[in-house]
């Protein structure tokens, strides 16, 4: 009762005149920041502190924390709805956590059907948006306790289990995705090693200490190598680009996406409620888990909507998930969460175990604002996406150099160093020569983010058990989870053993 | 992107003044007068970290109190942990008198470590002072077995394997040189203890409240919000005094007969071959700036403690920290 109670005043605050104001200015600029790749919502939120600061200077300090936060966090969920229109449209992913849209997205833009991509995104997110917001509002305080036993084994076994699931991600050869995972691993091993301080691969370069930039070789990989395909290719099909037929989905679309939809929600939820796992692990999960799931599962690659609609809701659903360790912990799970925190704290309001009992308007504010704010986005959301479908009608000659412009902008707005230049470029050509190879570079861009994390949970975990492998299976949680990882690819090798017919891997 | 819009407008706003200033035609002023144009101070770091707070708060003060009336800019220069810029602005930046720097405990701690080295240290540049400061802070959570900073200590000893030590950043930096250092002056082999790195503070205290972490070394005005709540307890802070407020009922390593501190101090830095000229106008410039209630306002809205150093306090200091950093890492095997 008191919980609802709370939220009605926390939408009496979002329902101030300048507060209504301030979530709509920041859904529309982070709708902006997720369209424009580069400046993704860290910068973005980063860059709009101080002029936050300045626009609620005249209000009493609360107040201001409120609506500025109010602000903030609608560049946050905005860029979350925004980041998907590029890879539907351009191959080119804006966030990191968009990466997997690009790979049935762009193949349904490809087929005129950029409208009912882009649609159902912003229906996903929308969705995505209000599950996690309810359970924000009935889950904070149970769920922050379950991510605090996440520890490094239970890490370790849940990205072990993402790994196994790479098969998912195969083109046509399995052998091939399994390569391009290791080729991803390999290079997730450069840099300074968290766990001993070592530096690996880095050859006394500065610029490789910190590793390599995973929206770099994205944008390269995906973006860049679609151009040198056009390139190189005389890939001139000005006219065979299919026209946009209609811009809302059909009937059909709508009943393919509904569960994934649903899936993505709790799913992207409940990993965006771990600190550091975030929005980009629950996309590729999501992707994963609806071609398991499909009925028609070699329809994914070439233009399923369920591989659009799932992760979409997923990355949405995980920014949600996020703000609960945020508000109740203080712990940001990812950048963008630890900007918005500094943003609290330079209000003097620490986000914390305290928050919700010394600031409950901050907090319930914010909340509720997020309902307004997403329903802002859908409604926003929907007439843009005749506008941006417009796009891909673009003939190539204009297309390919706003595409490469925009990749070049956006990795250096990002990293600042010409170094990431280069890497882009590199990374274009390979990404042209492996997908003419049918070599999968989706397996090479999950094991890159993956890898560190699986390596650095794992050497933790053994650390405290000072060695002992038997803390992973002793531990409830990191065990169920790995005998998941083990049934995923252990249970159609025997299925087909059995000589029952199933489709170990589709093949084509 | 508002980023942008502003370096444009910066840019157009340098193109005037110097064409104003060329126009004067004074060119045998430009010894005496500094400075002529606008200033960038550069923090090594993204958009949102201590430095980059820093750097935007030193700009913002140094233009609300019209101390400096020419433009300021910040930029960020991430990679490396700093390393990346530090490289640059020690060679290429060498001569540039409006390239100012902002940076803290690791300009001494990269250059003296044997990996991810960086070559270049605080002798590279020419240090102008130092601003604020905080403590490293030894915290256990509010059930823990321990009560004191002894009694971890004496566990680490009696059996290194038993305690688990956390800390945000990697071994060789900060948090672990923190957590390190009473282990090291108690009499244990500090390669011994068994130091888990997450990534950032945040990490490790879910660590520790999470019970994956025994003991956990991290920033002292950052716990204080856990204080608050009762979920965890600080052990000993690595001040050479108590600190005020919440905190202040915890004992100093001194206290707790462990003969160390350790600062995590922020400065700012002139380039190798600053000018006197330019120096002199930069150490007039932010001892005012300290005094400013401007300034004081910045350092209350971030949580930090002002610890004004001017450019000769400021490089004897450093000397001596180099030291505890080089005799800290050479107990490690990590130097050099």
């Amino acid at each position: 009762m008191n919980t609802i109670q709370f939220l009605m005043d926390g939408f009496g605050i979002a329902f101030q005149w300048q507060n209504i104001l301030f979530a709509f200015v920041g859904v529309l600029i982070g709708t902006a920041v997720g369209v424009l790749p580069g400046i993704g919502p860290m910068s973005g939120v980063a860059l709009l502190i101080p002029v936050t600061a300045t626009l609620t200077a005249g209000l009493p300090t609360e107040a201001a924390a409120a609506s500025s936060i109010i602000l903030l966090a609608g560049v946050y969920y905005g860029a979350m709805y925004g980041g998907s229109t590029t890879s539907i449209l351009l191959n080119t992913p804006g966030e990191s956590s968009s990466v997997v849209t690009t790979l049935d997205g762009y193949q349904m833009a490809k087929q005129g059907r950029a409208g009912s991509a882009l649609s159902i995104a912003a229906i996903g997110s929308f969705a995505a948006g209000i599950i996690s917001l309810i359970g924000l509002v009935l889950l904070a305080e149970p769920l922050s306790n379950v991510a605090l036993q996440f520890g490094p084994a239970e890490y370790f076994s849940l990205m072990l289990l993402g790994l196994a699931a790479v098969s998912g991600l195969a083109g046509k050869s399995m052998t091939k995705a399994l390569m391009m995972t290791v080729f991803g691993l390999m290079l997730g091993t450069i840099g300074i090693d968290a766990v001993s301080g070592i530096a690996r691969f880095t050859y006394d370069i500065p610029v490789l200490y910190s590793g390599l930039e995973f929206l770099t070789i994205a944008v390269g990989l995906f973006a860049l190598g679609e151009v040198f395909k056009t390139v190189l290719e005389r890939d001139h099909e000005d006219g065979t680009m299919a026209k946009i037929g209609r811009i809302l989905p059909t009937r059909k679309d709508l009943k393919e996406s509904a569960a994934p939809i649903m899936r993505g929600s709790f799913l992207g939820f409940f990993i965006g409620v771990l600190p550091g796992a975030g929005a980009t692990l629950a996309s590729f999960f999501s992707y994963i888990g609806e071609k398991k799931f499909s009925k028609t599962p070699e329809q994914f690659g070439k233009g399923a909507i369920a591989g659009v609609a799932g992760p979409e809701a997923a990355n949405n659903a995980a920014s949600g998930g996020a703000m609960i360790p945020l508000l109740t912990l203080g712990i940001p799970g990812s950048g963008t969460t630890a900007i918005l925190m500094g943003a609290l704290i330079m209000y003097n309001i620490q986000p914390g175990p305290l928050l919700f009992d010394d600031h409950p308007e901050v907090a319930w504010g914010l909340i509720a604002s997020m309902f307004v704010g997403n329903l802002m986005l859908l409604v926003l959301n929907m007439p843009l996406v005749k506008v941006f479908a417009k796009i891909i009608q673009t003939p190539k000659k204009y297309l390919l150099p706003i595409i490469i412009a925009i990749s070049f902008f956006g990795v250096y707005a990002v990293q600042y160093t010409t170094f990431d230049l280069y890497l882009l470029l590199a990374c274009g050509v390979l990404g042209y020569l492996l997908t003419r190879n049918d070599f999968p570079v989706a397996p090479l861009v999950l094991a890159l983010v993956l890898g560190p994390m699986i390596e650095n949970n794992m050497r933790r975990a053994l650390t405290i058990s000072n060695g002992d492998f038997s803390t992973f299976v002793t531990n409830p949680i990191s065990l169920a989870l790995l005998i998941v990882a083990a049934a995923w690819l252990l249970v159609p090798l025997l299925l087909k053993l059995k000589g029952r017919s199933v489709v170990l891997n589709e093949e084509g | 992107m508002l980023k942008k819009i502003f370096s444009v407008s910066m840019a157009g706003v340098l193109a005037l003044s110097l064409a104003a200033c060329s126009s004067g035609g004074n060119t045998t002023a430009s010894e005496a007068k500094y400075p002529e144009r606008g200033i960038t101070i550069v923090a090594p770091s993204g958009a949102g970290g201590g430095w980059d707070l820093t750097a935007r708060s030193i700009a913002k003060t140094m233009s609300a109190t019209k101390l400096i009336e020419e433009p300021i800019t910040v930029e960020n220069k991430p990679g490396g942990g700093g390393a990346v810029y530090m490289a640059e602005y020690a060679t290429k930046e060498a001569e540039n008198d409006y390239m100012m720097l902002v940076k803290s405990p690791p300009i001494l701690i990269n250059n003296n470590k044997a990996e991810g080295n960086s070559p270049y240290g605080y002798k590279d540049t020419t240090p102008l002072a130092q601003l604020t400061r905080d403590y490293g802070a030894i915290v256990v959570r509010e059930d823990s077995k321990f009560q004191t900073l002894t009694d971890v200590l004496e566990a680490i000893k009696a059996d290194p394997t038993a305690v688990t030590l956390a800390g945000g950043s990697a071994p060789g930096s900060m948090d672990h040189l923190v957590g390190i250092l009473p282990a090291f002056e108690y009499g244990i082999d500090p390669k011994a203890v068994k130091y888990v790195s997450y990534d950032g503070g945040g990490e490790a205290v879910a660590a520790l409240l999470g019970d994956n972490a025994d003991v956990i070394a991290t920033d002292a005005s950052t716990i204080a919000e856990y204080v608050k709540s009762g979920d965890v307890r600080v052990l000993a802070v690595s001040s050479p005094e108590r600190l005020e407020g919440e905190l202040s009922e915890v004992p100093t390593f001194m206290e707790e007969g462990i003969d160390a501190e350790f600062t995590i101090w922020r400065g700012i830095f002139g380039p190798k071959n600053m000018s006197d000229n330019a120096k002199e106008y930069w150490s007039t410039k932010l001892e005012e700036m300290s005094k400013t209630e401007e300034w004081k306002q910045e350092l209350e809205q971030n949580g930090w403690q002002s610890e004004y150093k001017d450019a000769a306090g400021f490089e004897e200091y450093l000397q001596t920290q180099e030291k505890v950093i080089v005799e800290l890492l050479t107990a490690l095997d990590m130097q050099k």
